[in-house]
């Protein structure tokens, strides 16, 4: 393990100090690795190591040599390279702090990448907010995004049942702490957005890189408000128990009442997951308007109170 | 850990130590986020790194005396590799989530975003934040943290009349997948807990802090079941398998009618009943049964609103339901 770690540190080095391509024969005598006497096997290891090495990200190029039917190997300096990025003491803290608490696996080389010749860190208070992600997700689909690779997962609808989807994953992004992968689904062939915390399991790429193009005029932010979440405004009345819980939501009052309690204007809500958040403040809200939203209350309700709902009818198994 | 890691942390390792001579094995371990083994072992690989094959070597020079390393004769690796393009995307990400919920508090989150954002090349049609989570946090209870002041919390447990105050020591909001929960110490209930979706609440600064010392660093935002906790058994349709993830589970059995069976215990059956209630018919409670009632409960009155008469819903609210939360 060591040797080989030895190995692909060397021919990085060799092919980055090098500013003319090295045939495998010169790399041999540089680093004095693939001198196997059969020298296939010698051709075999050194594409194994080129191959290895491009997959951590070493920008291992094929160019002609002069006065020769060989291929020559070298790293341009420019590509390999990070270029300095301003970060004050203060944002490479913010950075650490940012991968120390959301525990994301894998990030704190990149951050030591960033920061290898950055200010070192200065301390910081600790934010009272902490952040959770679903960090393999996140992983797999930033993976695919930026390998324009297809990927499948289970996933679940607003409305609770479960389907597989193929998206070609265009961008990632966040919307009310909420992870959204936004792409071109392989059935409907439209944009559609899905969050990663409703996936049932890890998603999964499949087929070749560079699958797909992903659209100039992609605007993600539509993508992710998508006709489903098209919101209608709604009226509630609301206790003085659940007046908070609506204020959060956004809601406003509208200086009317209704049989003692104030009347809400809520800007947009989901026809599904909000039937639910209402559903959930019970007793305390009654909605106005729209009628829809109103029946769609009304029999959620009738379903829980169907007969047979105070019995215990479904038994455990 | 595969060689492969190995290899992309000595090639960072190096131009980290050329601008930071001296640097003790403790602080290296930090940077990297691995054991300080790994570091000795590292650095005993990279004295053996460079360019052996010229002549007698042209090797770095790796000097470790006590705990602090020096490395010299590596200038061929001054700068570090670029970060792969999915590396530069997850940690966009990373931040991008973090500088979304704590921006307010740590501004140098969000300036620092900005900043890796246009050197790694991630655009915003790629990554980006189109909402930010503000709205789903109480300023009250972040600033609350802050100070280290006492917060009174109206929390109103489902099928309770009333709301009840609760004085708690907050000090972490989680956030997780859209969802918040408050973690505190509870004086009224005692004990220390997570409150998952504290929204059926107000909040008020309350008195100044007591005399003593602040409570332990706060534990994952994950319920641990207690002795006086109900076992609770719910059947729930294609339409209510979110609830699966909405609690932490015992066990979950597929029956064979297609329902999905849920085991877990709750020491806030009121807040279960919600949840219940939120699924519209699409999950029963199966036991207990004072749990069932409650839930029976919460839809008739919810039910009684939508009557056409209003003296026939002012006189339909729950009655004599227990608490189970405040018990």
């Amino acid at each position: 393990m060591t040797a080989k770690v030895e190995r692909l540190v060397n021919l990085t080095v060799a092919l980055l100090e090098t500013r003319r391509p090295l045939t495998l024969r010169e790399l041999k005598q540089r680093t004095g690795y693939y001198d196997q006497a059969d020298g296939a096997a010698a051709r075999r290891m050194f594409e194994r190591d080129k191959d290895e090495l491009r997959r951590l990200g070493v920008p291992v190029t094929v160019a002609p040599v002069p006065h020769s039917e060989e291929q020559g190997y070298l790293v341009p300096r420019r590509e390999y390279e990070l270029a300095d990025i301003e970060l004050t003491g203060e944002e490479v803290a913010a950075l650490g702090l940012a991968v120390r608490l959301t525990g994301a696996e894998g990030t704190p080389l990149a951050l030591a990448k960033l920061a290898a010749r950055a200010p070192d860190p200065v301390a910081l208070p600790e934010p009272t907010t902490r952040v959770e992600l679903s960090v393999d997700a996140v992983d797999a689909i930033a993976d695919a995004v930026v390998r324009r690779r297809s990927v499948r997962f289970g996933y679940r609808r607003a409305d609770g049942t479960d389907g597989r989807r193929a998206v070609d994953p265009f961008a990632v992004v966040r919307r009310r702490a909420a992870w959204y992968v936004v792409g071109r689904d392989h059935d409907r062939d439209a944009l559609r957005a899905f969050r990663l915390d409703r996936m049932t399991d890890e998603p999964r790429a499949f087929g070749d890189d560079d699958a797909f193009t992903v659209p100039d005029d992609l605007d993600v932010e539509r993508a992710v408000a998508g006709p489903e979440e098209e919101g209608v405004p709604v009226l509630l009345a609301v206790a003085p128990a659940a007046r908070w819980a609506v204020e959060l939501r956004g809601g406003a009052r509208t200086g009317r009442t209704h049989a003692d309690w104030p009347v809400y204007e809520l800007p947009g809500l989901h026809p599904w997951r909000d039937r639910s958040w209402i559903l959930g403040l019970g007793p305390d809200v009654v909605v106005l308007d729209p009628p829809r939203l109103r029946d769609a209350v009304v029999a959620a309700l009738d379903a829980v109170l169907a007969p047979g709902a105070d019995a215990p009818g479904s038994e455990p198994t | 850990m595969s060689a492969t890691d190995d290899v992309a942390r000595m090639l960072t390792l190096v131009p980290w130590l050329l601008e930071r001579p001296g640097a003790s094995l403790a602080e290296i371990a930090t940077a990297f986020g691995v054991e300080v083994a790994t570091i000795r072992r590292d650095l005993g690989a990279l004295d053996f790194c460079g360019l052996p094959g010229l002549g007698g070597g042209d090797l770095f020079d790796v000097t470790t005396v006590g705990d602090r390393v020096v490395v010299q004769m590596a200038d061929e690796l001054k700068r570090p590799l670029k970060p792969t393009p999915s590396e530069a995307l997850r940690l966009v990400l990373t931040v991008d989530a973090m500088a979304d919920v704590a921006g307010e508090e740590v501004p140098a989150l969000r300036s620092a975003v900005g900043k890796i954002r246009a050197a790694l090349g991630i655009p915003r049609t790629t990554a980006d934040v189109v909402a930010d989570a503000g709205p789903l946090l109480a300023s009250t209870l972040r600033d609350a943290i802050r100070d280290r002041v006492q917060v009174e919390i109206d929390y109103r447990a489902r099928g309770a009349e009333t709301a009840t105050t609760r004085l708690v020591d907050p000090w972490a909001l989680h956030v997780v997948d859209g969802t918040w929960y408050l973690q505190a110490f509870d004086h009224t209930r005692g004990g220390r807990r997570p409150v998952p979706r504290p929204r059926g609440a107000a909040a008020r600064r309350g008195p100044p802090p007591p005399a003593r010392g602040r409570p332990p660093p706060p534990p994952p935002p994950r319920y641990v079941a207690g002795p006086d906790d109900v076992e609770v058994v719910l059947v729930v349709e294609q339409g209510g398998r979110w609830l699966a993830d909405a609690v932490v589970l015992d066990e979950q059995r597929e029956r064979p009618d297609g329902r999905l069976e849920l085991h877990l215990r709750t020491d806030a059956p009121a807040w279960l009943a919600q949840l219940v209630l939120m699924a519209g018919g699409q999950a029963r409670v199966a036991q207990p049964a004072a749990l069932r009632a409650e839930v029976v409960a919460l839809a008739r009155s919810a039910r009684a609103r939508y009557a056409t008469s209003a003296t026939e819903a002012a006189g339909a609210g729950p009655t004599g339901t227990d608490d189970h939360a405040a018990s």
